[in-house]
């Protein structure tokens, strides 16, 4: 569908609706139509005995947010990404200000103030906040195409990126750090930062990754507390302390290992069914997909998710601006980095942080707000489809 | 608004890159994956399962000890105890173990660190549950299992006690039973103990433990993250109770056997001898070497060994003031003979044809040898002996001008009499440790003193080994197997405590004898009959005849009994004293003609032989021979 000729007259209403609904991403839709499903199905038979005498309390919720998670990619598609560009301050301050609410009255869930309760409902801000601070940092970049060479514009948009990066760090969520931290670099780097910029903040980047865990911790200044470090590291040796910093990844480990070709299936996963597996519903679903569907069942989803990352990546080129560009970049880049720490967390390859996997694990915050980066997604393709067709 | 924007060259190579990371991510999930679930899947599957099974022993009912007349000794009861599985704890987080350890201390009253340690010894082994307490009161249970979610790794056991139903009866030949230590384990791990395995650990309970333990139960129970039982026990081998254990020791002989011995003690105090603090004696079949009784004293309660075993208990068996009450005094307690040694001497004497059984030396007050003058018990002796009347009346001079004999043998015959008479080596009682005392030859000086002047084998040694003292030391039970032989005509024989393995019969059958106790033959040691008869009348003049030492005694006592009496020296070291000090000894059998009963008893630091160790032998004699002790009139005379 792509350049069929249209009349280059102004069109009316209903045909401009049509031409609309013509240059949706279907297959896109449709892939992360697939992966819900398959989450929800692979969700249900991992959380039946969770609530005892309540075998759907997980898939009933969920199967909520993923209805308000739909309304909302519709809204976002439906919403020309140049609004989010005017008001990108007032979106900085909104996650700014939604970050800090969590400090006073977040509830503090196994040590991480993460979360804000509304009534039954329980909403993680640093997810929507991954959105908004990509929406303006790709604004601000934007606003500022033309300068993107120079230092200036490059130092700027990593100090703004820093104060919510500095606030998920400190509730603690290392996992939403690194990804605000992947989505900001993207965001430079579709944006059209020279390379020299790019190679000295990745260099930046090591090196404070490398004080922070080690050179700072043997110099006697603790910015972590040492197990955080141990989770962090406990992937590079986990023999070391098989009860301790990393029981998790090995319990995962073996849950995953266990399931071998085609899985043990929903009764026969001990793993999950007995506990073994912690928060086997939310950051550690993969384990439980893999123990009890196999390398097939986890194949299908890895598939179904380079389907979802393969048409972002479209996205990107049609996109029919800098800003556009590099919020779609942002979008795909934080997607691919969020699914690479969380399976590989599962498996071994990657530190233990606690973020979910995308349209798979239990909750809310992470269904609905990955809706809307899809939604965004879809808004670009239509924009750029329809700017490509004048 | 800015100018058009077209996908630069720049973008194109950038989307490029993001292009190639997502094709380098996903592929290394897919490798990763491929990996663990299709190449290793089994090895993770195999892990997954043991993750939730739990492999349990159950240890199987232990055989009961019986006496030889079938009192039970020793049998089981049930009880209640708290065990922790390792596995379990080590599932959990650092915290919650944490925790849960100082909760269970606090609710059972043990200290946190002992569990922590004994958590430490086992890590190697996180699959066999540690006891940690034994006899919890209900209410603690009731508590423990309604609240099982807060005690991850905690289980509540039901496992059967040791009980002593005869009390503090022969303590130091039945042993006790207690967790099987790393050594054992490093020794037995192929007869198929197990770490937890509570195991005999001396006495009867030790060595005829592979009777008694019976074969232990394996099972396996499926568990889930917080090692909570999630399925019914499956037994892969049901455990097999132990056989019972029947011992020649007679119950009722025993308990008279331990009275005697503080009785004895008793009167040695009232003899004025403060420091007798301690004896032994055996009573023995000696044409069998059937132990009927063999006590030790101090004694002690073997219960304090059941169940989970109290430090503080433990210390005050250990304490010096307690005076060892665990050691069998008669099977590793070592002493000079003294004069009950005599025997030995006489015959080795007349077996070397260093003396003639009719011939006359003179019983003097003392007798100096190369410059050292050697008193005998009496200073005023002073008469021509015969060999019975020396043995009867106990003269040492006499057995001096013997001893200066063997001291012109190059060849030890004493010595090596002695040690053919089943001195200076273990007697093969089937229950350990046994001391193996010691018989000193001139070569055993040489080797064992540093000095020139000490390695020097001189005719003071001869002289002091004659009368049973400067190095000899015997055990009570070698003492006890030697008069036997004199009693039964000239044969070693096997003692033994366990008279068969035997599994109780069905419905009131008699018990089904697994094994019978099958001593070694008594051994001929090759004494000539009139040498043998010679010391027999000797030793039944001391029991009767006027001059005798113990005849005041024994005089009277309606069964005939022979027997000789000791005052044996021996340098004792004791919480504030140090010194010699006379160990009570007496020796004998009875009936004379055809013996039933050999006795020896021994009273540490009780003194003369004749007032300490004599009656306290006599009361076993009455015991057994059922003779009541106001029938008949016995006037004491004390000598020695």
């Amino acid at each position: 569908m792509a350049t069929r000729a249209f009349p280059a007259a102004r069109p009316h209403q209903g045909t401009e609706l049509g031409a609309f609904l013509r240059h949706v991403d279907y297959l896109l839709l449709a892939a992360v139509g697939g992966v819900i499903a398959y989450g929800l199905w692979v969700l249900g038979a991992i959380t039946r005995h969770d609530v005892p005498g309540d075998s759907t309390y997980y898939i009933f919720r969920q199967e909520i947010y993923v209805a308000v998670g739909v309304v909302a990619l519709a809204a976002v598609t439906a919403i020309n990404p140049d609004v989010y560009r005017r008001h990108a301050r007032l979106l900085y301050a909104l996650a700014v200000v939604l970050l800090l609410i969590v400090f006073p009255l977040g509830e503090r869930v196994r040590g991480s103030q993460r979360w804000i309760e509304f009534g039954s409902f329980r909403f993680q801000p640093s997810e929507l906040g991954k959105v908004l601070l990509v929406l303006f940092l790709a604004g601000f970049v934007a606003d500022r195409a033309k300068r993107v060479g120079e230092w200036r514009v490059v130092w700027s948009v990593v100090g703004l990126a820093a104060v919510p990066i500095v606030f998920v760090f400190k509730e603690p969520d290392f996992g939403s750090a690194l990804v605000y931290g992947s989505a900001a670099a993207a965001v430079l780097f579709f944006a059209g930062a020279p390379w020299k910029h790019l190679a000295v903040l990745l260099a930046a980047t090591v090196l404070a990754t490398a004080s922070l865990l080690w050179f700072l911790p043997s110099a006697g200044v603790e910015v972590l507390q040492p197990y955080q470090v141990d989770r962090l590291t406990g992937f590079l040796h986990p023999d070391v302390d098989p009860s301790g910093s990393t029981y998790n990844v090995n319990e995962s480990i073996t849950a995953v290992g266990s399931g071998g070709y085609d899985g043990r299936g929903v009764a026969g996963a001990t793993q999950t069914n007995l506990d073994f597996l912690p928060e086997h519903n939310t950051d550690f679903v993969f384990s439980s997909l893999a123990e009890q569907r196999g390398f097939v069942g986890a194949a299908i989803l890895l598939l179904l998710y380079a389907l979802i990352a393969w048409r972002g990546i479209k996205v990107i080129a049609v996109a029919p601006s800098v800003f556009t560009a590099a919020v779609a970049g942002a979008v795909v880049f934080a997607f691919l980095v969020q699914i690479f720490i969380n399976v590989g967390m599962t498996i071994g390859i990657a530190p233990v942080t606690g973020i979910p996997l995308p349209f798979v694990s239990y909750g809310g915050s992470s269904m609905i707000t990955t809706l809307v980066m899809i939604g965004l997604l879809e808004a670009i393709h239509v924009r750029g489809r329809l700017e490509g067709r004048k | 608004m800015e100018e058009p924007y077209r996908v630069t060259p720049q973008l194109a190579l950038r989307i490029g890159i993001l292009g190639i990371f997502a094709v380098t991510i996903f592929c290394v999930l897919f490798f990763r994956l491929w990996a663990l679930q299709v190449i290793s899947g089994d090895k993770y599957l195999e892990e997954a399962r043991n993750n939730q099974i739990r492999t349990f022993r159950a240890p199987a009912q232990r055989g009961s000890i019986l006496d030889r007349n079938g009192k039970v000794l020793v049998s089981n009861v049930p009880g209640t105890a708290v065990q922790l599985w390792p596995a379990a704890l080590d599932d959990v987080s650092a915290e919650r173990r944490d925790l849960t350890l100082r909760r269970v201390a606090r609710l059972l009253g043990i200290r946190y660190r002992t569990i922590v340690r004994e958590l430490d010894e086992r890590k190697n082994d996180p699959l066999t549950p540690i006891t940690v307490k034994t006899q919890v009161p209900a209410a603690t249970v009731d508590f423990l299992l309604e609240h099982q979610a807060d005690f991850p790794g905690v289980q509540i056991a039901q496992i059967s006690l040791r009980h002593y139903g005869q009390g503090a009866l022969a303590p130091q030949i039945l042993g006790y039973v207690g967790e099987i230590s790393k050594e054992q384990l490093a020794a037995k791990e192929k007869e198929g103990y197990a770490p937890g395995d509570r195991i005999g650990q001396a006495g009867v309970e030790g060595a005829y433990d592979p009777y008694l333990r019976g074969l232990p139960g394996i099972g396996r129970v499926y568990v889930d993250a917080l090692g909570r039982v999630k399925s019914a026990r499956e037994f892969e081998q049901l455990p097999e109770a132990g056989d019972n254990v029947r011992l020649t020791i007679d119950a009722d002989l025993q308990r008279t056997a331990q009275d005697a011995l503080a009785y004895g003690i008793r009167i040695a105090h009232e003899d004025g001898k403060w420091a007798a603090d301690g004896g032994a004696l055996v009573a023995m079949d000696p044409n069998t070497g059937e132990i009927l009784a063999l006590a030790s004293n101090p004694t002690f309660d073997p219960s304090v060994y059941v169940g989970r075993v109290k430090q503080r208990d433990l210390n005050r068996l250990k304490d010096p003031s307690a005076n060892h009450p665990t050691l069998d005094r008669a099977v590793a307690g070592v002493y000079p003979a003294g004069s009950t040694w005599k025997p030995v001497t006489a015959l080795a004497a007349l077996e070397a044809g260093l003396l003639a059984p009719d011939e006359i030396i003179q019983c003097t007050g003392k007798e100096v040898v190369d410059g050292q003058t050697f008193t005998n018990w009496d200073p005023y002796a002073n008469e021509p002996m015969t060999l019975r009347t020396a043995l009867a009346a106990s003269c040492d001079t006499f057995f001096y001008q013997v001893g200066l004999r063997f001291y012109e043998r190059p060849d030890s015959p004493l010595q090596k009499w002695a040690r053919s008479m089943g001195f200076g080596r273990p007697t093969g009682l089937d229950i350990g440790p046994e001391e193996t005392g010691l018989v000193p030859t001139p070569a055993w000086r040489r080797r064992y003193f540093k000095s020139e002047i000490d390695k020097i084998w001189t005719s003071g040694d001869s002289v002091q080994l004659a009368i049973g003292q400067g190095d000899l030391l015997v055990t009570p039970l070698q003492m006890t197997r030697f008069y036997a032989m004199l009693a039964n005509g000239g044969k070693l024989v096997e003692p033994h405590v366990v008279k068969s393995v035997e599994e109780p019969g069905n419905e009131g059958q008699p018990p089904v004898v697994l094994r019978p106790y099958a001593p070694k033959p008594a051994k001929d040691v090759g004494l000539n009959p009139t040498a043998l008869h010679v010391v027999q009348e000797g030793l039944y003049a001391a029991t009767h005849e006027s001059y005798g030492t113990s005849s005041g005694i024994f005089g009277a006592f309606p069964v005939p009994v022979a027997g000789k009496t000791g005052t044996a020296e021996k340098f004792v070291r004791m919480p504030g004293y140090q010194g010699l000090q006379d160990q009570a000894w007496w020796c004998g059998y009875g009936p004379y003609a055809n013996p039933k009963l050999v006795v020896c008893a021994l009273i540490e630091n009780g003194g003369h032989g004749g007032v300490a160790a004599a009656p306290a032998a006599l009361q076993v004699f009455q015991k057994f021979f059922k003779v009541d002790p106001n029938s008949y009139s016995s006037a004491v005379k004390n000598s020695d």
